[in-house]
């Protein structure tokens, strides 16, 4: 008999939403309500290969139990957590970094692809700014009139998911000033419309046509 | 409706009326006929299946599962009925200077200087299937912009004839709206008119842009001040009931296949492409209202319009079409089907298809010709971050404009422009809000395909997140296009689908009238984002080497700048309206000059669309031709002979 207190999934299950939490900024109590651990589990193994995804799975237990977090890993395992957490964001496994690609050995195509059709439903990214997946869970007649609630700072974000200092950049000095946010952090345009999410250009630099015309 | 027949079945009963196309125009005029008992028989290309509940569920799962949240994907390809979709076009990197910018790999042959950038689609209901649903009506000025302005083509009708049949498309297909506004515009002109629902809440991003009411806006191209003022959308999408409309009491339709399901917008923000509870009005609503005089058959393509014989004045006798099972695959059955009056209302740009390939209609050059469609420019901007996120993802697509740069004396120095404050974030520019993500976590690479070493996780990352979707604003911006002989839909015999019939060939371009209020719209779009303290993140200029579909450069008093468009899927002009048929397609009630029982209805007709979406204004005229067509079919009864014929001969 399986333990009643625990959740009824396997300890790798758990394993795996214990750590998606410093990369998904979502508590292990969201991750299992997306319904899709599981299925997000395999589809992490199956995209890198077993064993690669074990690697850079004893990589990350590493880099958060040493407090290093994302920036104390490689490269590719970098790649590999941004994929990770985007797929839990969106619903999607994104197309890599070719680098990346390569250096995994990977046998399926590097594209873009949604995982279920439910996995687009439960994406996390619409919770981020209180909204909702486009085409699902509506809010309502009327919702959209009211502003939605102002976001949490990141102080409180770190207390209620217990993430202590651990730091959540890479390759950025520091945090990311709102009121500034820097081009590439940021999608451009899409030069067409099949281009896939993970495929769009950052933002060029500011364009300045308001200010040098007004 | 009794559901859907098989060609066999179809072509058992007799007709006084074939409707070639079971979308928007060919559903009302159908059951506009129908109601008044004459024998209505609608072919239609696409297959069926969305008028069940599990049918339309699973569109709706279609579209869940799709990269590319496109119009059409919430649909399957077809290779029997095949038609477009935006994923066709893709941009040619490092283009030489005078070189074509793009390249068309789908349904449509392309080789204008600039794309055709829109889809439409081949299902039973047709492109409203995927429609936002805006249903401004046009204004009187845009019936005379010749006369007035000095461009375009003129109507041979005025915009007080349309008013009681704008009225009656309201009530058919269910609209929401403030009649006060849209009077205050110039376009309602019935001053007690009101709208049968009660207009769309305005969303939150349209009262944060209310805020800018009365401060002037400078555009330089027209050399005029503009007044801002936020204006309500008539929307054909479900509100709340309003009592004052007559004859009430009116009740919102429901879902197609599930009762008393979607009687009010819930708030979904997917109307584009499907909207899951139907709220948003389509064909199929319509088509669930036939009565048994009208029958539909699907997975009919039509292929040809049938001339009567020589003494006949012209008249045709019927159409050739080809049934087939399995969409996926080209093969089929010929028939012929025989009717007092045939109707083509199967999208502008079949239309001409079908007028061309069957060489009707078209003693005055004009099929195909004028093909036009609303060039939008995207604008998007992040608001101010010290006010808080403005709730972009959420409700209809967009609820409320700024309507002051449609109307005036502008129009003569650039074409105008409605500017349609968006509810969705920088989705259609951008890909937002997953592209957001992949570039804040910055997974995907740099331009050498090399992993990038900055991006943020965690709470950071769900910090910017919240911030950088959370205050999204985007401007789209739909630019007036006039008829212009050069665009045009021609067919070539060395461009065929998989099951013969001639693909179209379109020949595109925007003319500098066109381009000028593209720029100007730019410009204008960039001032509001000033205004509203927005950091304005618009750049259509190519990025290594790639031009966005729909680049041009255009160039006013000196001033050059980079510009492209998107297609608005607003395709008209193609069997142009006009007042003689020296030089134009159909008379002012859609019937061909040449063949007295040939119409062909839809945006099509419209000699110019002004800065409207057009569906209520080719609906409007839909219901119009309905009228004369009962009248003709008075006058002038025919018994209709209707035979299955094997022996049909299948266009070469
Ligand atoms: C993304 C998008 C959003 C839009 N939003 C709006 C909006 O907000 N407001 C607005 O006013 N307009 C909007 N439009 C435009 C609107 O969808 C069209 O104007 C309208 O649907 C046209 O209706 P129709 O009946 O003339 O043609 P269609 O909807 O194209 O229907 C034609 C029908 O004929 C069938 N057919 C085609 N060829 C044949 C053949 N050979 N034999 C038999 N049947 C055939 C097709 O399968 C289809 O069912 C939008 C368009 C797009 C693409
Ligand atoms: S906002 Fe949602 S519920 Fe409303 S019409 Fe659009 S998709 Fe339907």
């Amino acid at each position: 008999m399986s333990d009643p207190t625990s959740p009824a999934v396997t300890a790798d299950v758990q394993d795996f939403v214990e750590l998606c939490v410093p990369l998904t900024g979502f508590s292990e109590f969201d991750l299992y309500a997306t319904g899709m651990a599981e299925r997000y589990l395999e589809t992490v193994r199956q995209q890198v290969g077993p064993d690669r995804f074990a690697e850079f799975w004893a990589a990350w237990t590493a880099a958060v139990a040493d407090g290093g977090g994302p920036q104390s890993l490689s490269p590719v395992h970098l790649e590999v957590a941004r994929a990770v957490t985007y797929l839990w964001h969106t619903g999607a496994w994104p197309r890599l970094a070719p680098a990346a690609h390569a250096a995994l050995r990977r046998q399926p195509a590097n594209e873009e692809f949604v995982v279920a059709p439910e996995a687009y439903v439960e994406g996390l990214v619409w919770r981020t700014f209180h909204g909702h997946p486009g085409g699902a869970k509506p809010p309502g007649f009327g919702t959209w009139s009211v502003q939605p609630p102002p976001q949490s700072d990141i102080l409180s974000l770190r207390q209620d998911l217990g993430l202590g200092e651990l730091p959540f950049r890479a390759g950025l000095t520091a945090e990311v000033a709102l009121d500034a946010v820097p081009g590439h952090l940021l999608p451009g345009l899409r030069a067409a419309r099949y281009v896939p999410p993970s495929a769009v250009p950052t933002a060029a630099e500011r364009p300045d046509t308001s200010r040098e015309r007004a | 409706m009794t559901g859907t027949v098989g060609a066999d079945e179809a072509v058992r009963r007799r007709y006084d009326v074939v409707v070639v196309g079971g979308g928007w125009a060919g559903s009302l005029l159908a059951k506009d006929l129908g109601e008044r008992g004459w024998q209505v028989l609608v072919l239609e290309a696409g297959n069926g299946g969305a008028e069940t509940w599990p049918g339309y569920l699973d569109s709706l799962s279609t579209f869940y599962s799709a990269v590319a949240k496109v119009p059409n994907s919430g649909y399957r390809r077809s290779v029997a009925a095949p038609f477009p979709d935006v994923l066709d076009l893709a941009p040619v990197r490092d283009p030489e200077p005078g070189e074509r910018e793009y390249t068309a790999n789908g349904y449509f042959v392309q080789n204008g200087r600039l794309p055709y950038g829109t889809d439409y689609l081949r299902e039973l209901g047709g492109a409203a299937m995927h429609w936002l649903g805006a249903v401004p009506r046009m204004h009187p000025e845009d019936f005379a912009t010749n006369e007035r302005f000095g461009y375009g083509r003129d109507w041979p009708i005025t915009a007080a004839d349309l008013q009681p049949w704008y009225a009656r498309a309201e009530f058919e297909i269910g609209v929401a709206g403030d009649a006060q506004g849209q009077r205050e515009l110039g376009v309602v002109t019935d001053p007690d008119y009101v709208f049968p629902m009660h207009q769309i809440p305005a969303s939150w991003i349209d009262r944060y842009c209310t805020g800018l009411d009365g401060t002037p806006i400078l555009d330089e191209v027209a050399d005029e001040q503009y007044p801002l003022k936020v204006h309500s959308l008539p929307q054909a999408r479900n509100s709340t009931p309003n009592p004052d409309y007559r004859p009430g009491p009116y009740r919102p339709s429901s879902a197609v296949g599930l009762p008393n399901y979607g009687e009010r917008c819930v708030g979904n923000a997917s109307c584009v492409p499907i909207c899951p509870v139907q709220a948003k009005s389509h064909p199929l609503r319509q088509q669930a209202r036939f009565p048994r005089t009208v029958t539909t058959a699907t997975r009919c393509v039509v292929t040809r319009v049938r001339l009567a014989g020589p003494t006949m004045g012209g008249r045709v006798s019927g159409v050739e079409f080809r049934a087939y099972t399995d969409p996926a695959s080209p093969v089929g059955r010929s028939y012929v089907v025989e009717a007092g009056v045939v109707v083509l209302a199967a999208h502008a740009i079949e239309n001409a298809r079908l007028l061309l390939f069957s060489g009707l209609a078209n003693g005055s050059d004009q099929v195909g010709r004028n093909l036009m469609d609303h060039p939008t420019v995207l604008n998007w901007a992040l608001a101010d971050e010290r006010r808080g996120p403005v709730g972009p993802f959420r409700g209809p697509g967009h609820t409320s404009g700024w309507e002051v740069f449609r109307f005036g004396e502008g129009r003569r120095r650039r074409a105008p422009f409605r500017i349609e404050i968006g509810n969705w974030g920088w989705g259609w520019a951008t890909g937002a809000p997953m592209s957001n993500v992949a570039t804040a976590l910055g997974v995907g690479g740099d331009r050498q395909g090399e992993i990038r070493p900055d991006g943020v996780f965690g709470p950071e990352l769900r910090r910017l997140l919240g911030s950088t979707i959370g205050r999204q604003l985007q401007l789209q911006i739909a630019v007036e296009q006039s008829a212009n002989p050069g665009n045009r839909v021609t067919l070539d015999r060395r461009h065929r689908d998989a099951t013969g019939n001639l693909r179209p060939v379109l020949t595109y371009d925007l003319d500098p009238h066109t381009r000028s209020g593209v720029y100007a719209a730019r410009l204008v779009a960039a001032r509001i984002f000033q205004r509203l303290d927005a950091t304005d993140w618009t750049n259509h200029a190519p990025r290594d080497g790639v031009p966005p579909l729909g680049h041009f450069t255009h160039t006013v008093d000196g001033t050059t700048l980079d510009l492209a468009y998107s297609g608005a899927g607003h395709g008209a002009g193609t069997h142009v309206m006009g007042s003689s048929p020296r030089d134009s397609v159909v008379d002012a009630f859609q019937r061909t000059w040449e063949h007295p029982n040939l119409y062909a209805v839809g945006c099509g007709s419209m000699p110019s669309i002004g800065t409207s979406n057009p569906t209520l204004t080719m609906l409007a005229l839909a219901l119009r031709s309905a009228e004369q067509i009962h009248q003709d079919l008075v006058l002038d009864r025919r018994p209709a002979d209707v035979r299955p014929a094997d022996e049909a001969e299948v266009p070469a």
